[in-house]
């Protein structure tokens, strides 16, 4: 029974699966190169990370979007006040009489989303008029100025989702929801944008594609380059099984690499991140895909310019035309999302779209999130009398910019499954090639 | 070059079996070219057992014919058997097959034992099985007390002994050395054929390359001479011998006192000239080139002369081969 269980194919199998890839990882460590390239790699993210941490250090201005924080006429009452009151706030002898002036901080940020039931699936109804500008009781009001938009309801917003022009109508009935929190909303914008634009553009593109291209591409080239590689087919072993073991030796160094990496930035922007409690454990889905599409990427790269390296001495050339390609695809995919098809013929485009789906788990407010801030900006904008700088609340543009659909027109946990299968389809088809030539290939040297 | 997808290359393990009744090597017809340069013309012949030499000048086509044999590379026509078994199609016979490259380069980062060890599971040995089989083999050469230092350290000659003690491993019938004599010193070339020549009373089949006609005359009887891709003659080293008495032989010597060497070197009687080209280097002239290269040791050792290197010029290789191809 056990020399049976010794003899068995897969026992055979692991004596040189294992050998193979404990010597690939052996000899990588030896190497200056390998910590000279995981050690950029970890320092660039480590600094990027820098530049998170300073934003989320840093107060952000509060902005007095619906501007009714100033006295207009200089009777000490900010405009919000004499409103709700009823008075003139551009008559200095009209004020409300026998009542304090309100400390102006009062009248900025005083109004902020109630939007927690909104959504794209069907007309929603949201916001409340935190500071009463809406509600307010008086001749001048009418009950049809408190309903703009004609839903019979006073003071609320009416979403509507088009599912033809895929534009999100925002009817507001005026005063409500006109002034958010700016420092609740950038932080939070910020910390997802960074968490976006380092996982997609950092971690999943720059390194899923330089550490193959700096540890992969000599897999099998630089054994046939120093002759060392005789050593190892002259051993009753098929070349297509080295192949897959010096990818696993290859792997065994890099996806730990990966693992600590996204751990450790999860923990970063997990403590410094906006939340209630002391650490953002929701984050930590975004963080899971994020390693799991780098991992699958740096597979296809790693099985790709492997290959490329068993193609041609100079392979690393091909594998930097390659790295071209993926990052026009990357840009593509990061700014039209999944409305863009030619993605689909890369490997990194599969590979951002598991964080898309990552990021749509995590995150299923985004969309709205990110709408609601560019929608406040244009009220501010169609309010502004001073010319005052206005536009989307802080942070939302680079949300805006990091964030995409998968697109698969599924759900996202599938969206994740498929894209996942597919990175792991070209990573077998790469090594199917590579092996392919590696077999036909004269070692003549 | 497009890939020949026609290689199978199962993963065979130590429990392959040779074919007894198919020759251990066999050529049959075979040619290499490279574009238009014939690297091989129809070489044909077969061996089993002992050991032979494959001498030739540098270019004649030896190491293409361990290639060919090694399936590295693929021959343009005819067939290469090994155990009657294409290698260029199934990497299983390596089983049986131990092979020294010519190659300096290896593993410098790792220690003797340690590197022996990693590709002896390439066997489908356990890492037990294979460190007791590498430390087996690395005494068999000789290595047994440097095993644990890294390789990088060794000299030239320590080199070649870990790179036939990686042949050893798993006790092959064939074993192939390209050229393992090259660059080493005295005492190693001295080690290195004791073992080869004991591989041989094993029983073991072995190829072993050189350009050198007395170093192979040490080793063997048996030679199989290349010339120019072609096969000129094989069989016993004693009718070359004949041939080669003919002429007088050179041997060079490179070492630091070149004229006490001369001294002590005189006394030999076959000696027939002695002369010293330029500093460092002793040249020695004889007709019994044999009877002089078994003395040298003993006296370069009992008079402690700091000696570099031994070579014996091609010339007299040279003169076989334009005999052979009907020259003067």
């Amino acid at each position: 029974m056990m020399s049976e269980k010794m003899n068995s194919v897969w026992s055979k199998l692991d004596r040189k699966a294992t050998a193979i890839a404990e010597f690939t990882m052996r000899q990588y460590r030896t190497r200056i190169s390998t910590w000279v390239v995981l050690g950029v790699g970890l320092g660039s993210m480590l600094l990027v990370a820098l530049f998170y941490a300073d934003a989320m250090n840093t107060q952000i201005e509060a902005i007095d979007n619906d501007q009714d924080s100033y006295d207009w006429d200089g009777d000490g009452y900010p405009t919000g006040q004499e409103v709700i009151h009823g008075t003139d706030p551009y008559n200095s002898n009209s004020y409300p009489i026998g009542i304090e002036p309100d400390p102006r901080e009062k009248w900025i940020n005083e109004d902020d989303f109630n939007w927690d039931n909104a959504s794209f699936a069907q007309i929603s109804k949201v916001g409340y008029d935190d500071d009463g500008d809406c509600r307010r009781e008086g001749q001048l009001v009418s009950q049809s100025q408190k309903d703009n938009n004609g839903d019979s309801i006073p003071c609320n917003i009416v979403l509507i989702y088009s599912n033809y022009s895929q534009v999100l109508i925002i009817s507001s009935d005026g005063n409500v929801d006109e002034d958010p929190d700016d420092e609740k909303y950038a932080k939070e914008a910020l910390h997802r944008a960074f968490i976006l634009g380092v996982g997609k553009m950092g971690i999943v593109y720059l390194l899923g594609i330089f550490l193959p291209l700096f540890l992969a591409t000599g897999l099998i080239r630089d054994e046939m380059t120093n002759g060392t590689m005789h050593f190892m087919i002259a051993k009753p072993i098929a070349r297509g099984e080295i192949l897959v073991y010096r990818m696993l030796g290859y792997l065994g160094i890099v996806w730990p690499f990966l693992i600590g990496l996204c751990l450790l930035m999860s923990l970063l922007t997990g403590f410094m991140g906006p939340s209630e409690s002391f650490f953002r454990l929701s984050d930590l889905a975004i963080w899971f895909t994020i390693c799991i599409a780098a991992m699958l990427v740096t597979l296809v790269y790693g099985a790709i310019f492997s290959t490329f390296g068993i193609l041609w001495k100079q392979g690393v050339v091909l594998a930097i035309i390659l790295a071209a390609w993926e990052l026009g695809m990357a840009f593509v995919s990061v700014l039209a999302g999944g409305d863009s098809a030619i993605q689909k013929f890369s490997v990194i485009g599969w590979g951002l779209m598991i964080v898309d789906a990552g990021a749509a788990m995590t995150w299923p407010d985004m969309a709205m999130f990110i709408e609601m801030g560019e929608w406040v900006g244009k009220q501010s904008c169609d309010r502004s009398t001073l010319g005052d700088e206005c536009g989307p609340l802080i942070g939302n543009e680079p949300l805006r910019f990091f964030s995409s659909g998968h697109g698969l027109g599924v759900t996202n946990w599938v969206a994740a499954l498929i894209a996942s299968l597919v990175l792991i389809f070209q990573a077998a088809a790469a090594w199917f090639i590579g092996q392919s030539l590696f077999k036909g290939k004269e070692m003549d040297d | 070059m497009m890939p020949d997808l026609s290689q199978v290359g199962e993963a065979e393990t130590k429990e392959w079996v040779p074919d007894n009744t198919a020759p251990v090597v066999m050529f049959d017809n075979v040619s290499k070219q490279y574009g238009r340069i014939n690297a091989l013309t129809s070489i044909s012949f077969a061996l089993s057992g002992g050991v032979t030499g494959v001498l030739g000048m540098n270019g004649a086509g030896k190491s293409t014919l361990f290639k060919l044999m090694m399936g590295k590379i693929k021959p343009s026509a005819g067939e290469v058997k090994l155990f009657g078994q294409n290698p260029w199609k199934n990497t299983a016979p390596y089983a049986r097959v131990g092979f020294v490259p010519e190659h300096e380069k290896m593993h410098d980062w790792m220690t003797a034992l340690d590197f022996i060890t990693t590709f002896a599971r390439l066997h489908g040995l356990t890492r037990d099985e294979a460190e007791k089989e590498a430390t087996r083999v690395l005494n068999f050469v000789g290595l047994g007390d440097v095993m644990l230092k890294q390789i990088g350290r060794f000299s030239k000659g320590m080199r070649q002994r870990v790179k036939i003690a990686h042949a050893l491993v798993n006790d092959p019938e064939l074993i192939i050395l390209d050229e393992p004599l090259q660059g080493c010193d005295p005492l190693a070339r001295t080690s290195i054929m004791n073992v080869i020549r004991e591989l041989g009373r094993m029983g073991r089949t072995v190829l072993v390359s050189s350009h050198i006609l007395h170093e192979i005359e040490r080793i063997t009887e048996q030679i199989v001479i290349l010339h120019n891709g072609r096969l000129l003659a094989l069989g016993n080293s004693h009718a070359i011998r004949e041939m080669l008495d003919q002429h007088p032989h050179k041997i060079s010597i490179t070492c630091e006192d070149p004229k006490a060497l001369a001294k002590d070197v005189i006394d030999i009687e076959e000696v027939r000239g002695l002369s010293i080209p330029y500093a460092n280097n002793l040249i020695i002239e004889t007709q019994h080139f044999g009877v002089v290269h078994a003395k040298l040791p003993g006296i370069i050792v009992d008079n402690s002369h700091k000696v570099s290197q031994i070579d014996s010029p091609d010339d007299d290789l040279q003169s076989i081969l334009r005999y052979l191809t009907g020259g003067s």
